[in-house]
């Protein structure tokens, strides 16, 4: 923990002895290590300690954070999944032809761009210019899921760019597989229809490396989220990391960047049950 | 596997990739910006730091095509220098990145056992957190510099190099030509980097030029929220995140235009990345 | 000017000497009317007093404009997110003074025209010397617990304030002025403040300038942040940190009853998103925008700026004991090559008021205004340059913090000395690495060559000749140690009566243009934003925004 903590929150104007104080009162006058075996003693027992800035408990804004930045996600989930795979089936369907390289080639743009460009852009058209959407994320308290549903579609719309490449490519790749797989031939020999046949066998195994696609992009969302929500003005993970590095709030700072970690374990986890209920080659694996 | 049909196999896919229009689109964009990059300040109309305050925030027009900024510099000029410091910070840290990512995945994939095992824990761990969110607590911590946003990013990207590099040894791992090095006692060093890093170096280099794109990405994205490339740099990100409250008010083009050149340059390295990587599969 | 003697000679009774001294001042016409009118109210005379001086003096005072706005409705505004807990004691940013000023208020408000204004203070007075300061409590004034404010609140919220061992951001305003036990209670609704050093201005310490200063209960919790008692129009219904705050009318207040029925505020991290939602309709004010943000705003009529002027400016320093600076004439060179009428223009686009290379600002009453301005000459540099045999020119690095238009004003000072060889590397940083430990040694602003620093608004110059100038300032980052200054500075800041203020203000000017340590060459006005239509809005330029007669 570099640099003086009170300095830094009283300003290079505030007086010296008030410095003292504050940091006598926060205990970031001892030795760095000190407050280190401090910190983390208290993180392993449940205690995220007090954020220097608000002179309050972390956790509490840490919740918040967290579940706000879990709608933003939810939404931007629930408009790129199928989005994406409906995106990577139409391109395995036209494998080759132009409709597949248009897609493909914008996919690709769409996911490499910046989310602060294409937040910006999108607030300028939708937020100030037509006023279709609100452009802040945050809702007024007490507002219902469909207000709060509104506040989040624009900023979920970048992140719905960043993920639909992926997506798509993936859907594609698994789509392609499963059109040529020896059960798919069987599955029309037998005399389905081909709609059937894509909505029964095809899909599903689609979806596989979209789930782990899913699972492995999660962390890179968390790093957009920090624009985004600095962008749109929402409470959530990314805004909580970015204010606390700008004020040097470091047990702020670092419960933060401790829960990202934790949600990666998490999310890699649920991933791979998912992955495994759903693939017929993990789930029998065993009787194989 | 030798050198020559290596590189015989080299100059096909050379040939092969040319045919690829994406491919080729993205080689002109990319070496339009790194043309920008190192004779940007011999070609544009205007010094880009040179303010004119009574000509301020005008229009595209003839004298000034992409108008002018709120200290009356020319939008098109720093727009073409603003190339230049990006395309200092993110290859270096993509090179820096790779050199420590292959040095860990050579050690990893040849030694296996215990110091694989530990290494991969790291890796992991450095994985599980994005980028933007370890540059800012390392920022945050060491004060922010172009020095330091290229270590955090040479170290952050390393991890996904190392990976790719040892599952490319473990491969190689079983071929005679490494068995009978190993016979002949060449000394560690020499089996990793003469005899093995020649045979890995096309993932290496497919997995460097995706890094690249990565290493762009986020160093605009730094530089937007305050952490990346200083004022008084013209760089895309940093104009973008000083002028974007005027857009509203219809200053569009101090804007507009750093964002196309943000864009144009990360899919010209993906347009490059995609059609080696294509090419790989093939 | 047709001077009524009678009326006034009636009027001077039972004024004291220095009261009398400016009345002398404004009938020998040594003092203007503006000026009387405003350094009256610093003496604590009254307004109706000052009106009738001023009427038997043949000009009127001007009405205040009082256009009754509709009562009722919600303001919604935004502003920059406070730095830290709501706690008065410790606040030391504007987004914590902008909360502050919904729900607490001073003794006295620092108004837009630099006057002194009673507010929980009826009237004020300074003994002879200047030494005791007594001041008469409003009565009838209610906290939001319902408790009545007396003189014992007043006393404790100071003692607090004054008090080293609790944290308190106030101390360096306080400090050599009023000390620990300084406060004392007369009866219950007077309080005399026994000062530790003579202050002709003591009323702007206990005023809004002062912005810690708000009168709280004497009993103040430790979780102030849960309730936030004060005086105030407004009354605290939720606090949320990081996100926003909601007020409403406070049905108790002494004042005027309070229009709006609520108060909605959002908190941003930047200037930006606050410009977004405002052009997008999302909220009504924005409590303060820089000018260099605010361009797309300036020309839209759909929305009204009010411009307040400051004293808030950046100070450019160059470091009087290290070459390239050493030579006073280098210095004075440098300051030449600046274009300051287009730098106002440009720049600022207009909102500010141009600086002389001393903290005085014109609109300071104790300004002498008959100092010549320092105009861009390069000619002139150019010769300083040779005479210093420096006409090679030179090389240094400007540091800074990346705030507001400083890196913008860097770029202009480094084209600018481009004229007369100088060669000018910068190194802008964030702001907590540019302020470093803020102490010499591990601090940039104070350490390095040349540099720019944000100052903010200061209704009086006392604290910008002091800190950044005296040879014992602690916020020297010039190392300027001129025994002759530090003297005039004494004296000006212990003088009592604006003329021979005046006096010593026109000797510092002058030696301040010769000397050149810190270059003024703006004071920028601050701006706050409100949809076209509302009207009422206060705001000064410390970050108070007061909406009691605000309407939509």
């Amino acid at each position: 923990m570099p640099g003086n903590v009170g300095r830094a929150m009283l300003g290079p104007f505030a007086d010296q002895a008030a410095v003292d104080v504050l940091n006598h009162e926060m205990g970031t006058d001892r030795p760095v290590l000190v407050q280190y075996a401090d910190w983390i003693s208290g993180f392993v027992t449940g205690d995220m300690g007090m954020s220097y800035a608000y002179r309050s408990p972390v956790a509490p804004f840490l919740g918040t954070a967290l579940l706000n930045s879990a709608k933003l996600a939810a939404v931007a989930f629930v408009l790129v999944v199928p989005l994406g795979i409906f995106g990577g089936v139409i391109a395995a369907l036209y494998r080759g032809r132009p409709t597949d390289r248009i897609l493909s080639v914008v996919g690709l743009s769409a996911t490499v761009v910046p989310e602060f460009v294409s937040g910006i852009l999108l607030i300028l058209i939708f937020g100030v210019w037509l006023r279709w959407f609100p452009i802040s994320a945050t809702w007024a308290d007490g507002a219902g899921p469909l207000t709060q549903l509104y506040h989040l579609i624009l900023p979920a719309i970048p992140l719905v760019l960043i993920l639909f490449g992926y997506i798509a490519r993936m859907a594609r790749a698994g789509m392609i597989e499963a059109l040529d797989a020896d059960y798919t031939r069987t599955a029309v020999l037998k005399g389905l229809s081909y709609p059937q046949v894509i909505w029964r066998h095809v899909l599903r195994n689609a979806l596989l490396p979209t789930i782990s696609v899913i699972a492995t992009q999660t962390v890179y969302l968390i790093g957009g989220l920090v624009v985004i929500e600095i962008l749109f003005h929402y409470q959530g993970i990314g805004s909580l990391i970015y204010t606390a590095a700008k004020k040097k709030d470091f047990p702020m700072l670092q419960a933060g960047v401790m829960s990202i970690g934790a949600l990666f374990a998490l999310t890699t986890l649920l991933a791979d049950l998912l992955y495994a209920r759903l693939n017929p080659r993990i789930r029998f694996g065993g009787q194989e | 596997m030798n050198t020559q049909t290596a590189a015989a196999g080299w100059r096909g896919d050379l040939r092969r990739l040319s045919r690829s229009a994406s491919f080729d689109i993205g080689v002109v964009i990319v070496l339009f910006w790194v043309a920008c990059a190192l004779f940007g300040p011999h070609l544009v109309p205007y010094d880009p730091f040179a303010d004119d305050l009574l000509n301020s925030l005008m229009p595209p027009s003839f004298a000034h095509w992409f108008g002018t900024d709120q200290l009356g510099r020319d939008v098109f000029s720093r727009v073409i220098v603003g190339a230049r410091d990006i395309l200092t910070v993110a290859p270096i840290a993509t090179v820096l990145s790779t050199i420590l990512g292959t040095a860990l995945g050579l050690t990893m994939g040849y030694f296996g056992g215990v110091i694989d095992e530990a290494l991969s824990r790291i890796v992991d761990a450095v994985l599980a957190l994005p980028t933007v969110i370890v540059a800012l607590l390392a920022l945050t911590a060491l004060g922010t510099s172009n020095i330091t946003v290229m270590v955090v990013i040479a170290f952050s990207f390393a991890p996904v190099i190392a990976r790719t590099v040892r599952s490319a040894v473990l491969a190689e791992r079983g071929f005679d030509y490494v068995a009978a090095a190993e016979l002949r006692r060449e000394n560690t060093f020499y089996i990793l980097f003469i005899e093995i890093l020649p045979n890995v170096l096309p993932p290496i280099l497919v997995e460097a030029t995706v890094r690249l794109g990565y290493a762009i990405f986020t160093v605009a994205t730094l530089s937007f929220i305050g952490f990346g490339i200083q004022p008084p740099s013209p760089d895309w990100g940093l104009s973008i995140s000083s002028n974007y409250g005027l857009i509203g008010g219809g200053f569009w083009w101090t804007v507009v235009f750093d964002g196309a050149a943000i864009a144009s340059l990360i899919i010209g390295i993906n347009l490059i990345a995609d059609g080696i990587e294509g090419l790989r599969h093939d | 000017m047709t001077i009524n003697h009678k009326l006034l000679d009636i009027l001077r009774r039972g004024r004291n000497e220095h009261e009398n001294h400016l009345i002398d001042g404004v009938v020998r016409e040594a003092v203007s009317r503006r000026e009387f009118l405003r350094y009256g109210s610093v003496l604590g005379l009254s307004a109706p007093l000052l009106g009738g001086i001023s009427g038997a003096l043949g000009f009127g005072l001007a009405p205040v404009a009082a256009r009754a706005g509709t009562p009722g409705g919600t303001i919604r505004f935004g502003h920059i997110v406070p730095a830290g807990a709501i706690n008065p004691v410790t606040i030391a940013d504007p987004g914590g003074v902008t909360i502050l000023s919904q729900f607490a208020e001073a003794l006295v408000l620092s108004a837009p025209d630099l006057s002194a204004v009673p507010l929980l203070a009826e009237s004020w007075a300074p003994n002879n010397d200047g030494t005791v300061w007594t001041f008469k409590l409003r009565q009838n004034v209610k906290f939001h617990n319902g408790k009545l404010m007396t003189a014992d609140d007043v006393v404790a919220t100071f003692d607090r304030l004054a008090d080293p061992a609790v944290g308190s951001n106030a101390l360096s305003a306080l400090s050599g002025m009023l000390s620990k036990g300084g406060t004392r209670k007369v009866d219950d609704y007077t309080v005399e403040f026994h000062l530790d050093a003579a202050n002709g201005n003591f009323p702007y310490a206990v005023s809004t300038d002062n912005y810690n200063a708000v009168i709280v209960p004497a009993e103040m919790p430790d979780d102030f942040e849960a309730t936030m008692i004060g005086t105030g129009p407004f009354k605290l219904e939720k606090y949320t940190p990081k996100v926003g705050a909601s007020f409403v009318r406070n049905p108790d207040y002494w004042g005027a009853a309070p229009l709006p029925d609520r108060i909605e505020i959002t908190f941003y991290d930047d200037y930006q998103p606050q410009i977004l939602a405002l052009q997008a309709g999302e909220i009504d004010i924005i409590q303060q925008v820089p000018v260099l943000q605010a361009v797309g705003l300036l020309a839209d009529p759909t929305f009204n700026i009010i411009t307040t002027p400051s004293s808030a400016h950046h100070q450019v320093h160059m470091r009087t004991d290290m070459e390239p600076f050493k030579d006073k004439r280098v210095r004075r060179a440098i300051a030449l090559t600046l274009d300051r009428p287009k730098f106002v223009q440009g720049l600022l686009r207009g909102k500010a008021q141009i600086g002389n290379d001393s903290p005085f600002m014109p609109a300071y009453p104790s300004t002498d205004s008959s100092v010549a301005q320092r105009e861009m000459n390069i000619a002139e540099a150019k010769q300083l340059m040779e005479a210093a045999g420096m006409a090679g020119g030179f090389k240094t690095t400007l540091t800074t913090e990346k705030y507001l238009e400083i890196p913008d004003y860097a770029v202009l000072i480094q084209n600018a000395v481009k004229e007369i060889g100088g060669d000018i590397t910068l190194n802008i940083m964030d702001q907590g690495a540019y302020y470093g430990d803020a102490v010499p040694g591990k601090s940039p602003w104070l350490d390095s060559e040349m540099g720019i620093t944000d100052y903010g608004h200061r209704g009086v110059p006392n604290v910008f000749l002091q800190a950044p100038l005296s040879s014992t300032g602690t916020w020297n980052s010039a190392h300027f140690a001129n025994a002759e200054y530090d003297t005039l500075v004494k004296g000006y800041i212990a003088s009592l009566d604006l003329e021979s203020q005046r006096a010593s203000a026109g000797k510092i000017q002058t030696l301040l243009l010769d000397e050149t340590p810190v270059i003024f060459s703006y004071f920028y006005d601050f701006l706050t934003v409100t949809k076209a239509g509302v009207t009422g809005v206060v705001a000064t330029a410390m970050g108070h925004i007061m909406l009691a007669q605000a309407s939509l």
